[in-house]
């Protein structure tokens, strides 16, 4: 439980926007030197509101954007300087849900296929046994095996959802980043979608970094808590001291406008 | 006594597939000066409730059956003439994008001012505009005179929603419409707002439908509440009862979905919606 997955340093990400020919670009500060660890087989989840930086760490971490300065270290190696086979291995081990599962599946696809893609992408598996993992998968997420050959489009919200889970799951990933997995679905499907994550952490043992601005369902979820506010880090700590003992004000403020039931 | 009396309300889209029975037979009551609340998840016919009252329903959608009684006098007699100047006037509505419900090519002002112009028709020019600033400060935007100027981009999305929360309170109508007002915001600009329509609400007697899937702000806001699924009601309580109480088997799987701070156990199973339960099986409109 304590090995560390992900070392974060100093972390810095800035935007130049261009004002015009005859302005100084302005910088906007998307991550303004932010540090914190991910431990094996965690749930840590990110928090704060629009515009705080939790996706751009997200972007970082997945290597689909380089960092302005800082490191980020993935069991000890530096992502940013991964190349070819290291990269592609990288690749396999860190895997992400996305937010919207009506935009991020491919409409033209059946199902099996988008499931299978990373399979023929990364390994040299035959199509009988990519086949058969596929519906290994689909049954680990709750599919039904006749869904292999349906379109994302003749699917709910939930249940493609669970689409993505299923191709993320595909090459055996160490962790799953997954960016608001739950906020466009409905609360009755978004119970089954957190009950299935659950479920899949402890069965493969992943590390899920949970990127959320909905604060019931990180507090429900999560092991640790990193809360962000204007591109900085202002309080990580576990879920119990996040949500009954919180230092900072912003932190207390966040917390306050939860609208519970009471 | 009530404003408005919703009763046996049908709305149906038609299509070749068959016809879709969005709201199916609804009833129900907003007292003066309360807010009612309509849950549900989507698809469930809440929207379709509001659009319905608003007469905003186009073909292939159609009003079947019903009436809608607003003031004594029933919304689906009346021509599209005499509903346009109810509407805005009497009956106002806000909606869940404030991003894309402005026109970006109007200043903020101008918007606002729309409303005056077409149903208070007796103010002058600068009647108006006094009017105009004295609603963007009632919301709560600093500066009023200046942002009287401002085109919606220069906004953020608290201050946009706020800016649709003065066009649709300018004419001071009876009945606001909330669609899902607060579901784009950010939790802490979310209970700003929600303020915010709980003080106006107080200094002008309006009476709120507020429709949202967050169970959250229902408890935050809501006098009374209706629960809606596929269609129907399938209760109807007082928020206090609703929430301590709640009797349709549907209500509370809906509430035990949710996890509560405090309440629910850290990682634990939470519970469904059951597909394989028919829950329009059990007796409708408890209460």
């Amino acid at each position: 439980m304590s090995e560390i997955v992900f070392e974060i340093k100093n972390l810095k990400k800035h935007y130049e926007i261009n004002m015009g020919l005859f302005s100084k670009p302005k910088i906007i500060k998307a991550l303004d030197g932010i540090s914190f660890n991910v431990k094996k087989g965690e749930i840590l989840s990110i928090v704060g509101e629009s515009g705080c930086g939790k996706s751009t760490t997200a972007k970082l971490m997945l290597k689909i954007e380089e960092p302005t300065s800082g490191d980020i270290l993935f069991e000890g190696k530096d992502i940013t300087k991964l190349e070819g086979d290291e990269l592609r291995e990288y690749r396999k081990k860190v895997q992400i849900i996305f937010q919207d599962p009506y935009s991020s599946l491919n409409p033209r696809w059946k199902v099996g296929q988008i499931i299978g893609e990373p399979l023929i992408l990364n390994t040299d598996m035959s199509d009988k046994e990519i086949k058969e993992r596929v519906l290994y998968l689909m049954d680990k997420v709750g599919m039904l095996p006749e869904w292999y050959e349906r379109y994302p489009h003749q699917f709910s919200g939930g249940q493609r959802q669970r689409i993505g889970i299923a191709r993320a799951l595909a090459l055996n990933p160490e962790v799953i980043v997954c960016d608001e997995p739950v906020s466009a679905l409905d609360v009755s499907i978004q119970a089954q979608v957190l009950n299935l994550l659950l479920e899949l952490q402890e069965e493969f043992n992943l590390t899920y970094i949970f990127i959320s601005h909905d604060l019931s369902v990180v507090e429900h979820i999560s092991d640790r808590i990193v809360v962000m506010y204007f591109g900085e880090i202002v309080e990580c700590d576990t879920v119990d001291t996040i949500f009954d003992n919180p230092q900072h004000d912003y932190t207390k403020k966040l917390i306050n406008a939860i609208p519970i039931i009471n | 006594m009530n404003l408005l009396e919703v009763k046996n309300l049908k709305t149906y889209f038609h299509s070749d597939a068959g016809v879709n029975k969005a709201v199916d037979d609804i009833s129900f009551t907003i007292p003066k000066g309360k807010t009612v609340c309509i849950v549900g998840e989507s698809g469930s016919g809440k929207s379709i409730t509001s659009l319905s009252i608003m007469g905003l329903i186009d073909a292939p959608g159609k009003i079947e059956g019903g009436e809608i009684i607003f003031d004594g006098v029933d919304f689906l007699k009346l021509s599209e003439k005499q509903m346009r100047s109810v509407r805005g006037r009497d009956v106002s509505m806000i909606f869940q994008e404030p991003m894309s419900s402005l026109n970006p090519s109007y200043t903020v002002g101008y918007q606002i001012d729309e409303a005056l112009r077409l149903h208070q028709k007796h103010l002058s020019k600068s009647e108006r505009f006094d009017k105009v600033v004295e609603s963007l400060e009632l919301v709560g935007i600093p500066y009023p005179k200046e942002k009287y100027r401002e085109y919606p981009f220069k906004l953020s999305g608290g201050q946009r929603q706020r800016v649709m929360i003065a066009i649709a309170m300018a004419c001071e109508p009876k009945l606001l419409i909330a669609d899902e007002p607060t579901t784009a915001l950010d939790v802490t600009i979310q209970a700003q707002v929600l303020e915010l329509m709980n003080k106006l609400q107080k200094e002008k007697g309006t009476s709120i439908l507020f429709i949202t899937h967050d169970l959250g702000v229902v408890s935050k806001v809501a006098d009374e509440v209706i629960v809606m699924y596929k269609g129907h009601i399938v209760e109807k309580a007082s928020a206090k009862e609703l929430f301590t109480d709640p009797r349709h088997p549907y209500t509370q799987a809906l509430l035990h979905s949710i996890p509560t701070p405090g309440v629910t156990k850290r990682k634990s199973k939470l519970a469904t919606v059951d597909d394989s339960v028919d829950y329009l099986s059990f007796p409708k409109e408890i209460r």
